[in-house]
C-alpha cells in the first residue's frame, strides 16, 4: 500500500467528509470557514487598539494616531482563521505491542487516525502540526494548511522507530510551553506511564487554554487478559519479565487495569478533556466517526 | 480361605485397582510440566501485570493448591471407587479376584410372620436377600439358612447361579416355630468350612431378621453362653456378620398362649372343661377383642375379652362330646398384625369310657383281700350304683393272662403284687408306654426286686419303671406321707384338705425306690424319712407311676403281722387313685397335643404289614408314610411339622382308624419384644431400614454402598472444581 494510502483509508475519509470538525472552545481568528476565534491576527477587519510596548512589530503601528495623540498606538484586527490541531503521537515501544487478535499494533493504528486526521483538518484549510515523542519529542512539525503538508506528516510517520520508554507528564509540560497558538492537541497513545504526571502534563495543556483529545490506543489483549496457559510476559520499555498462570491472575489483573483506565478518565473529565478509548480491533472509521459525531454535538 | 487377624476395618474388593492412585500425582506433575514449558509473549501492560501480582501472589498460591488438592482428591475417590471398597467387620485379607461367599441367614422365627403393611418381615426378608444377591458381582456364590428351630440349610453348598438361588429363596416359607441361634451359627461354620477352599477372598453373613429378644438372647447354660460367645468370636473372624433389622419397635401383638382342658381324659358321658389363656404382649390394652371357640371347626361360643398391656385374661368353655372319637378345639382370636398366634388348636381324644386293666399278682379268694380289690372299687366308686355311667371301666385278670390280653384296648394297666415279669410281658409293657398309655405299679410282699430292675429297669434294654426298687424297708412304728408341698400335680387336689387323711395314713413297709443320678423321674409323694413313695416319669409317649408299697392289704408283714399299708382303707385312698390314674393316662391327651418342629407319631401293635398313613397338613398337602414294623410293635411318625394347626391322620387297613394332631406355636415367639442393635454383640455390623412402605429397598452390600458414596463424591469435587476454575481464573474471556 502506498504510505498515503496506508493511513488515508478512503472508506474512512468517505465517511468524514461530511462531518464539520469543530472546535468546542472558542479558536483564536476567523481566518477561514466556520471557526470563530478570539484571538487578534493581522487582516480583513479592525478590531482595536493597543498601547505599544518594546518589541513590538512598527509595521502594525497606527501613525495617524500617533499624530493626533503623540501616543504610539498598534492597530489590532479580527481575523476569520483556521482551526490550528497538534496531533500529538506516542511512538514508544509499548506501542508496538500487537496481540495475536489485532489486526494491527497500537501504533499502526494510530497512525492511521493521525492521517486521517490529519487529511480531514487540511481538507478543511485549516492547520494541523504533529509531535511524536515517547520519553522526549523524536519530532516537532508545525502547523500549516498547505495540502502538501500532509506528505510531510505521512513521512514523519512512516519514519517512526519505536523502542524507547514513555514519559509523558514531562512531554506534555514541554509542549505546553512550546504550542504557542492556541489549538485542538489530539493525543494518540496508550498511556502507560505515571498517571499522576501525565496529569499534571494534560493540565499544563489545559491551562495554556488549548482543546485537548486524548484517543486512548489499546490492543484487546491489554483489555481482555485472553492468556490460558502458563506464559512468559516479556515486559517492555525496559520493565522486567513476569512468569505467571494467566488464569490464575486474570480477575485481579483485570482489576488493576480498569483501575488505571478509571483514573485516567476521571484524570480527563477533571480538565474538561475528551477521552476516547480505542481497540485496535475496532475499526478505524467507527471510532473516528462516533467521536466527530459526538464532539459536533457538544460544540454546537 | 485366607485369614489374618481382625484389625483391618476396611477393604477393598479390588486392589490391584489402588495402583491407580499413582495417578493421583498426574495434577501436581502437570503442574509443575507447566510451570517448565511455556509460551513467551512481549507484554506492554506489565506494570499493571506486576501489580496484581504483588498484591494477589500468596492468594494465587492457595488457589493453585485447592485446586490441587481437589484435582488430586477426585483422582484418588475415582481410583478407590473402582477398587470395591467395603467396610470390614472383622479382619480378612483378601485375594485379587474379590469373589465373595455370602451367607444369607433368613429368621424364620414365626415373629417373622408379623406384617405391618401388605408385607410381612419375612416377605422383606425374602425381598432383602434377593437384592443382596442382585447386587453382587459375578463370581459371587451365595447359600441360605433358615434360621428356625432346627435351622435348615436350603442352600448348603455355595450357589454361583443366582437364578436357581432366588428360586430357592422364592419357594421359601415360614415356619411357626421359633428360631435356634446357636444351631443355625454352628451350620453356618459348617458352610464355610466346606466352602473354606473355594478361593474366597471373602465371606459375608447376613443375617435377615427382627431382632426378637427370645432368639437373639438365647437362654443358655453359663458354659453354653461361653461357648456361644466363643463361636461368635470365632466365626467374626471368619466372615463378615452383618444383621439386617427388619423389625418394628413397639410392635402389638395378642396371642393365644394356652388351651388346656381340666380333665385328664375326656368321654361323652360327661362334659369337658377347657380354658383358654389370651396375653397381651403389647404395651396399649385391648378391649374388646373377639374370641370365638370351635368345635371340629363349628364355632360354639362367640365371646369378647379385655386384655391389659402385658397381661393375660381367661376365657373357658365347657363341652360334652356326643361320639367318641378324635376331636379339635381351636381358640380363635380376631385379628391382628400377626395372625399364626391368633388359633390354639387342642385334640380331645374322647372316649366312651377310660378302661383300665388291673393285673392281680396275689388273688385271694375272700373278699376285698386280692392285691386288686380295693383299687378296683377305687377306680370306679360309682359301679354299684344304678342309673349312673362309669367314667373308668377297670377290669381285672390274673398275672398269668397279662400276655393274653391286647393292652392296647386300654387306657391304663394297673399292676398289683405282681410278682416278676417275663421278657415278652416287659416288650408288651413298655408297648402301653410307646402308644402313650399309662402303667401304674403297686408293690408287695409278692414283689422280686432284682427281677424287676433286670426286666423293667431297663438291664435287658426294656425300661418302664422311673426307678429301681432297692431294700424293702420295714418300720416297726409306722410312717407317714410327707406331701413334699404339694408341688407335684398328682397332690394338688389335696393341698388344703388335710381331713382326705392322706398325711396320716400309715405305712410300715415299703421298697426304697432308687432313682438315677440324671433321672427325669419325679417324686410325687415321699415317706416322712425322705424316701419316695410315689415316683412318675414319662417314658416314651406314657407315663409310668410306681408306688414304693401296696395298694390293698394282701401284703402283710410277717414278723409284725401288719399290713404294709392301710393306706386302701383310708379315705384318701380313692382319690390319690383317681389321680395317679389321671396322671398315668394324661399322656394320651399330650401325645396328640404338639408344638411346632415336634414329631408325629404313635406306637401300635405289632401287624404282619406296613399299613399305610396319610397325613394332611394344614395348608391341605398329603403325605403317604408307611409304618415301621418291629417285632413288639409298628410305629409311624411324622416329621414336617413346621406349620401350627390339625394335622389329619388317616391310618389305613389293617388298622382302620382318623386320628387328629393338634399342632400349636410356642407362645414365647408371640412375644414381639426386641434386642435393641447396641445390645447385640460387637461382632454384628447392624443395618436397619425402618420404612417398610418402600418398593425399593436401599443397598446393603457395604461395597456397592461405598463404591455409589465415592462416586458422589467424585461427582461433587468435579463440580467444585469446575466451579473454583472458573471462580479464581475471573469473569469469562
Amino acid at each position: 500500500m502506498e504510505s498515503n494510502l496506508k493511513y488515508l483509508d478512503p472508506q474512512t475519509l468517505a465517511r468524514l467528509q461530511g462531518l464539520e470538525l469543530r472546535a468546542r472552545s472558542i479558536v483564536e481568528g476567523y481566518v477561514s470557514g466556520v471557526h470563530r476565534s478570539p484571538y487578534h491576527g493581522f487582516s480583513i477587519e479592525f478590531a482595536e487598539h493597543r498601547e505599544y510596548s518594546p518589541g513590538d512589530d512598527l509595521r502594525y503601528v497606527d501613525w495617524k494616531v500617533f499624530g493626533k495623540t503623540d501616543k504610539i498606538y498598534l492597530k489590532q484586527y479580527e481575523e476569520e482563521t483556521n482551526l490550528v490541531s497538534y496531533l500529538l503521537l506516542d511512538t514508544s515501544e509499548s506501542m508496538r505491542y500487537q496481540s495475536a487478535a489485532a489486526p494491527m499494533s497500537k501504533l499502526e493504528y494510530a497512525q492511521c487516525i493521525a492521517g486521517s486526521l490529519a487529511y480531514l483538518i487540511l481538507q478543511q484549510q485549516d492547520s494541523v502540526g504533529m509531535v511524536t515523542f515517547d520519553n522526549e519529542i523524536r519530532a516537532l512539525v508545525r502547523p500549516s494548511s498547505n495540502p502538501s503538508h500532509l506528505k510531510q506528516l505521512l513521512h514523519i510517520m512512516e519514519n517512526t522507530v519505536a523502542e524507547r520508554k514513555t514519559q509523558t507528564g514531562p512531554i506534555f509540560h514541554e509542549l505546553a510551553e512550546r504550542l504557542k497558538r492556541r489549538g485542538l492537541v489530539v493525543i494518540l497513545s496508550d498511556l502507560f506511564d505515571d498517571v499522576h504526571g501525565m496529569m499534571a502534563g494534560l493540565k499544563h495543556l489545559r491551562h495554556r487554554r488549548h482543546d485537548v483529545v486524548v484517543f486512548h490506543v489499546l490492543d484487546p489483549a491489554e483489555l481482555d487478559f485472553p492468556f490460558r496457559q502458563t506464559t512468559m510476559f516479556r515486559g517492555m520499555e525496559q520493565m522486567p519479565d513476569v512468569l505467571t498462570d494467566p488464569r490464575a491472575l486474570r480477575r485481579a489483573y483485570l482489576e488493576e487495569f480498569h483501575k488505571f483506565l478509571q483514573a485516567v478518565n476521571k484524570g480527563c473529565r477533571g480538565q474538561y478533556i475528551d477521552y476516547v478509548q480505542l481497540r485496535t480491533d475496532q475499526s478505524l472509521e467507527i471510532a473516528l466517526s462516533s467521536y466527530l459525531a459526538h464532539r459536533m454535538h457538544r460544540v454546537k | 480361605m485366607n485369614l489374618a487377624t481382625p484389625l483391618v476395618a476396611f477393604g477393598f474388593g479390588n486392589l490391584l485397582m489402588l495402583g491407580w492412585l499413582a495417578a493421583a500425582a498426574a495434577p501436581i506433575l502437570i503442574h509443575l510440566w507447566n510451570k517448565r514449558k511455556y509460551r513467551e509473549v512481549p507484554w506492554a501492560a506489565i506494570e499493571y501485570l506486576l501489580a496484581a501480582m504483588r498484591k494477589n501472589s500468596r492468594r494465587m498460591r492457595l488457589e493453585q493448591w485447592s485446586l490441587l488438592a481437589v484435582r488430586t482428591l477426585i483422582i484418588v475417590l475415582l481410583v478407590l471407587a473402582v477398587a470395591q471398597p467395603f467396610l470390614e467387620q472383622a479382619g480378612f485379607s483378601f485375594s485379587p479376584d474379590g469373589r465373595t461367599l455370602k451367607v444369607l441367614v433368613v429368621d424364620g422365627s414365626f415373629s417373622m410372620g408379623y406384617k405391618p403393611t401388605d408385607k410381612s418381615r419375612f416377605d422383606r426378608a425374602k425381598q432383602w436377600a434377593a437384592q443382596i444377591v442382585d447386587e453382587s458381582s459375578q463370581g459371587d456364590a451365595f447359600a441360605l439358612v433358615l434360621m428356625a428351630s432346627p435351622p435348615r440349610v436350603i442352600v448348603g453348598s455355595p450357589a454361583a447361579e443366582p437364578e436357581d438361588f432366588q428360586d430357592e429363596l422364592e419357594n421359601l416359607a415360614l415356619p411357626h416355630g421359633g428360631a435356634d441361634l446357636p444351631a443355625t451359627l454352628t451350620e453356618v461354620e459348617k458352610i464355610l468350612n466346606t466352602a473354606g477352599d473355594g478361593g474366597w477372598s471373602r465371606a459375608d453373613v447376613y443375617f435377615l431378621t427382627d431382632l426378637g429378644r427370645n432368639t437373639w438372647l438365647p437362654d443358655l447354660k453359663d458354659d453354653g453362653q461361653q461357648k456361644h460367645a466363643q463361636r461368635l468370636a470365632g466365626l467374626a473372624q471368619r466372615a463378615s456378620l452383618i444383621v439386617v433389622d427388619l423389625g418394628q419397635d413397639g410392635a402389638e401383638n395378642l396371642a393365644v398362649t394356652e388351651l388346656t382342658t381340666s380333665e385328664p381324659f375326656a368321654t361323652t358321658a360327661r362334659e369337658v372343661s377347657f380354658t383358654a389363656q389370651v396375653r397381651n404382649f403389647g404395651v396399649q390394652p385391648r378391649n374388646q377383642h373377639l374370641v370365638e371357640f370351635h368345635v371340629d371347626g363349628r364355632r360354639v361360643k362367640e365371646t369378647y375379652i379385655d386384655v391389659p398391656a402385658g397381661e393375660q385374661a381367661s376365657v373357658a368353655m365347657a363341652h360334652r362330646f356326643d361320639t367318641p372319637g378324635d376331636h379339635v378345639v381351636e381358640l380363635r382370636l380376631g385379628p391382628d398384625l400377626l395372625d399364626v398366634d391368633n388359633h390354639r388348636w387342642r385334640s380331645v381324644g374322647v372316649k366312651q369310657q377310660l378302661r383300665v386293666l388291673c393285673v392281680n399278682g396275689k388273688p385271694s379268694s375272700v373278699p376285698m383281700s386280692g392285691a386288686t380289690d380295693y383299687l378296683a372299687l377305687a377306680l370306679n366308686p360309682e359301679a354299684d350304683q344304678i342309673g349312673t355311667t362309669s367314667v373308668v371301666q377297670p377290669e381285672v385278670i390274673l398275672e398269668s393272662a397279662l400276655l393274653e390280653r391286647d393292652l392296647m384296648d386300654y387306657d391304663c394297666v394297673f399292676l398289683c403284687n405282681v410278682a416278676q415279669f417275663t421278657a415278652s410281658e416287659a416288650r408288651v409293657l413298655e408297648s402301653v408306654l410307646r402308644r402313650g398309655g399309662g402303667l401304674v405299679f403297686f408293690l408287695g410282699d409278692q414283689v422280686l426286686a432284682d427281677r424287676y430292675n433286670r426286666e423293667l429297669g431297663g438291664e435287658q434294654g426294656v425300661r418302664v419303671l422311673p426307678a429301681r426298687l432297692g431294700d424293702v424297708i420295714s418300720e416297726a412304728q409306722y410312717r407317714y406321707f410327707d406331701p413334699l408341698g404339694y408341688q407335684h400335680p398328682l397332690l394338688r387336689a389335696f393341698e388344703g384338705r388335710e381331713q382326705s387323711g392322706l398325711l396320716t395314713t400309715p405305712v410300715y413297709k415299703y421298697f426304697n425306690l432308687e432313682l438315677e443320678p440324671e433321672s427325669r423321674a419325679r417324686v410325687a409323694l415321699a415317706f416322712e424319712g425322705g424316701e419316695p413313695a410315689i415316683v412318675e416319669e414319662s417314658i416314651h409317649a406314657g407315663r409310668c407311676v410306681l408306688v414304693a408299697t401296696d395298694g390293698s392289704l394282701s401284703s402283710v408283714d410277717p414278723a409284725t403281722g401288719n399290713p404294709w399299708t392301710t393306706m386302701p382303707a383310708w379315705p384318701s385312698f380313692v382319690p390319690i387313685v383317681q389321680e395317679i390314674l389321671a396322671l398315668a393316662v394324661h399322656g394320651q391327651m399330650s401325645e396328640r397335643n404338639l408344638e411346632v418342629g415336634q414329631t408325629l407319631g404313635e406306637s401300635l401293635p405289632a401287624m404282619s404289614t406296613r399299613a399305610s398313613v396319610d397325613v394332611t397338613a394344614p395348608d391341605g398337602t398329603q403325605t403317604e408314610i408307611r409304618m415301621t414294623l418291629d417285632p413288639g410293635a409298628s410305629y409311624w411318625s411324622y416329621g414336617d411339622t413346621q406349620t401350627s394347626g390339625v394335622y389329619a391322620v388317616d391310618l389305613q387297613e389293617p388298622v382302620g382308624r382318623q386320628e387328629a394332631f393338634a399342632v400349636n406355636v410356642n407362645p414365647a415367639e408371640s412375644d414381639l419384644t426386641r434386642l435393641p442393635s447396641d445390645e447385640l454383640p460387637k461382632e454384628f455390623v447392624t443395618h436397619r431400614h425402618e420404612n417398610l412402605d418402600d418398593a425399593d429397598l436401599p443397598s446393603i452390600g457395604q461395597r456397592s454402598g461405598l463404591h455409589k458414596l465415592l462416586l458422589y463424591g467424585v461427582l461433587g469435587l468435579l463440580f467444585l472444581e469446575s466451579l473454583l476454575a472458573w471462580r479464581f481464573s475471573g469473569p469469562a474471556v
